[in-house]
This record gives C-alpha cells, sequence and structure tokens, in this order.
C-alpha cells in the first residue's frame, strides 16, 4: 500500500482533468441523468435481486440477509450508538495519526526536497521499508504499543508519513527554477524563499499527497483494528462476522463505504477552497 | 555520473548508519533485546530460513494467491475499460456502479467475503481482485477517452476494423496509464492478500507473521518481515522495469 504513493496522484490528477475535456468536447449539455439511466437501473436490478434472492430463499446462506435488512440494522445501529460510537472512535484515531503522519511528512519532504545530501542519505533507507505492506508492520508494533489507540495511531501516522513526503518531495523538487533564481536575484533568505516561494508552489503536490494519504488512513485504520481489534468499526466488523450477524457486518461496511466518500468529497471541497491555482501549474 | 555514485554511496551509508545504530543500542542495552532482537541475530534467523528452504512453502503459497488474483484483477480491468471507453452505452450502465463500489475500503470486504465464500483460496483472490481491479478499470477508461482524436480519425481514415483500431491505436495509446493502474494495483493487491492471510489464519505469509508474534518468535517475525519486504520490493522493480521495456514511448505522447 506504501508503495502506490505517487501514482494515484498523477491518475487522479490526469483522471480529473481527462474528465473535464472529455465531458466539455463530446457530451456538451446531456444531463447526467440521462447518460447514466442504464446505469442506475443496473443498481436498482441488482439491489432488487440481492432483496429477492434473500427473501425468496434462492440464496439458502445464513450469511445472505436481505437488502433492507441491512439498512434496517444501520438504522438501528446508528440510533442506538453500536454503531456510530465505533465510527467515531475509528475516526478520531484515524484523525489524530493522520494529521501527525502528514505534519511530519511535510516537514521531512520539505527537508528531503530542500537539500540533496540530506535526500541522498535518507531516501534509500525510506525505499527499504516502503515496500513492506502495512499490515505485515502490525504485528511487531503490538509488541512495543500494545493493541489499544497508540497502536493505531502510529500505524495511521506511518502510513499517511509516506505519501505526504513523497508529494512533497516531488512538489519541491519540482519547482520552477525561474522562481528559485527570482528569489535568490531579491536577495531572498532561506527560510523566507522556502516559506514564500518553495511552499506556494508546492502546495497542490502536498494536496495530492495528503488526499492519497486520507485514503489509506481510513483503510489502515480498519486493517490495524481487525488485526489488533479493540475498538472501532474495523474491530466491529470482525465481531459481527465471528458473531453471525451479517446484516449488522453489512451496515458497518456500508457505513464505512459512505464515510470514505465523503471524506474524499470534503477533501476536494476543502482543496479547491484553500488552493485555487491547484491544477494549474 | 560521479555524483550518481556519491549518492549511491550516501545511501549505503544511512541504511548502514540505521543498522549499526540498532546492533549499537541492541548490544548496550538501549533498545530491549527480547522485542527487538539486533540486526545481526535477525540476519542470522534470515539465513537459516533462507538456506533451509523453509521460505518456499508459504512464499509461494502467498504469491500463487496474489498472481491468480492480480492476472484475474489486470484482464478484467483492462477489458471492462476498454469496452467503456468505447461503448458510451457500456459506459453509462457500469459507470455508476463502479463509482458506488471503488470508496469502499476492501480491507472491509475481507470479512464479508469470509462469510459468503468461506475461508480458502477462493476468498483470497477474489479480494485480491477487488482491490486491484479498481485502480486499472480507472486508468485504462481514462486512457482510452484521452486518447487524441486525430489518431482515432487517421484509424478511420485508412478504414481500420474496429478491432483492428482497439488493438493497434487504442491499447498503445492507452498502455501507459494502464501500467500506471496496474502499479497501483500491485501494491493494493499485496496489502489485500497479506490482510486476508492474517485475518483467516490457515496459511501464507500473512498468517506466518502474525503467528510468529502470537507465539513470540520474535526473531523468526523480523526475519520473515524482512523477506515480505524484499519480496514486495523486487515485484515492484520488476513491474517497472517491464514498464521502461513495455512503453519506451512514456511521456512522449
Amino acid at each position: 500500500m506504501i508503495q502506490s504513493t505517487a501514482m494515484p496522484r498523477l491518475g487522479g490528477a490526469a483522471r480529473r482533468e481527462a474528465k473535464r475535456t472529455s465531458r466539455a468536447a463530446v457530451q456538451p449539455a446531456r444531463p447526467w441523468l440521462h447518460t447514466r439511466a442504464s446505469g442506475l437501473a443496473l443498481i436498482l436490478a441488482l439491489l432488487v435481486l440481492w432483496e429477492a434472492s434473500a427473501r425468496l430463499g434462492w440464496v439458502q446462506s445464513q450469511s445472505w440477509p436481505p437488502f433492507s435488512a441491512v439498512l434496517a440494522a444501520a438504522w438501528r445501529g446508528f440510533t442506538d450508538g453500536e454503531l456510530s460510537l465505533p465510527l467515531l472512535s475509528s475516526l478520531g484515531r484515524m484523525l489524530a495519526g493522520y494529521a501527525i503522519g502528514c505534519s511530519l511528512g511535510v516537514a521531512v519532504g520539505l527537508l528531503l526536497g530542500g537539500n540533496r545530501w540530506i535526500r541522498y542519505l535518507v531516501l534509500p533507507v525510506l525505499e527499504v521499508i516502503r515496500p513492506i505492506p502495512i499490515p505485515a508492520i502490525v504485528p511487531p508494533l503490538i509488541l512495543f504499543l500494545g493493541i489499544d489507540d497508540a497502536l493505531k495511531i502510529f500505524v495511521v501516522a506511518l502510513a499517511s508519513f509516506v505519501p505526504a513526503l513523497i508529494n512533497t518531495m516531488a512538489g519541491v523538487l519540482g519547482v520552477d527554477d525561474v522562481l528559485l533564481q527570482t528569489a535568490r536575484t531579491f536577495r531572498t533568505g532561506w527560510t523566507r524563499t522556502m516559506l514564500r516561494v518553495v511552499l506556494p508552489a508546492t502546495l497542490p503536490a502536498i494536496a495530492s499527497g495528503l488526499r492519497v494519504a486520507i485514503g489509506l488512513a481510513l483503510v489502515v485504520t480498519i486493517v490495524a483494528e481487525m488485526i489488533a481489534g479493540s475498538a472501532g468499526l474495523g474491530y466491529y466488523i470482525v465481531q459481527m462476522q465471528y458473531a453471525l450477524r451479517p446484516d449488522a457486518m453489512y451496515a458497518a461496511v456500508l457505513c464505512l463505504a459512505l464515510t470514505g466518500y465523503t471524506l474524499n468529497r470534503l477533501f476536494l471541497l476543502g482543496e479547491a477552497r484553500l488552493i485555487p491555482w491547484m491544477g494549474r501549474g | 555520473m560521479r555524483d550518481r555514485l556519491l549518492a549511491r554511496l550516501l545511501g549505503l551509508l544511512g541504511i548502514a548508519a540505521v543498522l549499526g545504530a540498532w546492533e549499537l543500542a541492541g548490544r548496550t542495552g538501549a533498545l530491549n533485546p527480547v522485542l527487538v532482537p539486533r540486526p545481526s541475530l535477525v540476519g542470522q534467523t534470515l539465513w537459516h530460513i533462507l538456506s533451509s528452504g523453509e521460505f518456499l512453502g508459504p512464499l509461494g503459497h502467498t504469491l500463487l494467491l496474489f498472481a491468480t488474483g492480480y492476472g484475474l484483477a489486470c484482464l478484467l480491468g483492462i477489458v471492462l475499460g476498454l469496452l467503456m471507453g468505447f461503448s458510451p452505452a457500456l459506459y453509462g450502465l457500469f459507470e455508476p456502479l463502479v463509482e458506488l463500489i471503488r470508496p469502499l475500503p476492501k480491507s472491509a470486504l475481507v470479512p464479508a467475503l469470509f462469510l459468503f465464500l468461506g475461508i480458502g483460496p477462493a476468498t483470497m483472490v477474489t479480494v485480491v481482485v477487488l482491490a486491484a481491479v479498481f485502480p486499472v478499470l480507472i486508468n485504462t477508461l481514462q486512457g482510452v477517452r484521452g486518447i487524441d482524436p486525430v489518431l482515432l480519425d487517421t484509424a478511420r481514415t485508412f478504414q481500420c476494423s474496429r478491432l483492428r483500431t482497439l488493438l493497434a491505436v487504442v491499447l498503445p495509446a492507452a498502455m501507459p496509464m494502464i501500467l500506471a493502474g496496474m502499479r497501483v494495483g500491485l501494491g493494493l493487491g499485496l496489502v489485500l492478500v497479506i490482510l486476508a492471510e492474517m485475518l483467516a489464519g490457515e496459511s501464507g505469509l500473512g498468517y506466518l507473521i502474525l503467528d510468529l508474534q502470537r507465539s513470540f518468535q520474535i526473531r523468526e517475525m523480523y526475519a520473515w518481515i524482512a523477506i515480505l519486504a524484499a519480496v514486495g520490493g523486487s515485484l515492484a522493480l520488476l513491474f517497472d522495469w517491464t514498464d521502461k521495456r513495455l512503453v519506451p514511448w512514456r511521456g512522449r505522447a
């Protein structure tokens, strides 16, 4: 998971770009609903099929509750707190780890991008650690940190740290030389150049890194909670699997999907507000 | 050239410094030797595992599951991506479904799949497919949609058949994007197969690492993590190497 840091950024940016252009060029005024009517119908049909297969007993399985039961379980879980409390605790740990990991990642990324020698020295160490899939880091960390909040916050911080760092560094390295030379012409000091020239020019890259990181952070929170469960939504999902309460489990998965989607949307909104020069590099 | 050599040297120095500091901290007792055995001891264990051929079983198990799932995901993603990119009707049909499933954290689906498919290779492969298919699919789609219309018009001018246009024009033009998606899928697939093995608790690298931790065989655990890191690293390197040879035209679009 850590390996795939710079790529989604590229893909994401290119994707949005391509979407914008292709929409503008190919289908100027076709309403959104019109082009997707068949697709929405397909989703509806699948849901109906799900409901019918469970209700009419086409699928004879303990683990195949009808869709309406999942919705009911989600509603129950939210009103009595069985689902909303683990969600909130997961989100709290995720945000704590995310904040720590991203601030460190951006700081170290600026440092590595700004100084060649430090980069040569530190980057290979990072390259050795990077290919380890995140779940494999959890067991040794359990030895040090136990299975409570500290572990999850640390793992999330570690997972967010890497994309934040890599993207920040790439952003710094990609800063237009003319900008730097202009700053030098005006005899701007190093700190001032970093803060007033390099940082704003790097912000779009940093933002992409932070967005990759927020997606990762949610996944990693859930993964850590599943492997070293003591609380949270990941633990809840595994518990419901063991308890043979598939409706509650699917409800949790559903709620997680919504959370992931919302986080991504919020991030994009914030990005557009805070960095209006994004994508105009 | 000299600069690159110097960079390499500094890099090795950095790694050596970390290992050296770790070894020293272990010897002086600054690090708990039970929780973090010295690198020299882990190295010995690692050598033992490697030389006895012990690593082949779990590694082969994991890699086989991963390769099957990853291969299926790439095939599915590319085919579906090409179709959706080519046909507006299919795009309209599948796009909402894809957008619905894509934001799901795939790790959350692992317990659901255990319930539904049971614990076994079928579930593991499905998990990898689910993790890797979306980056491939999305990138293929965007690669196809981002094709210069002049290329397509040229193909039409020469009366190329649809199949020929697809194979000779669309696929090569979309290849850099497709490979970028496959690279993302590679990392995700590996993460998910390890997670699934940890949760299913039967066999494979993920199961082994968690099991060694629980039975407090710490040195072995670190050795296996090192093996896993080497596998992940080599897969990524292998991919990049192939990528360079497959699409030498990358970035020159």
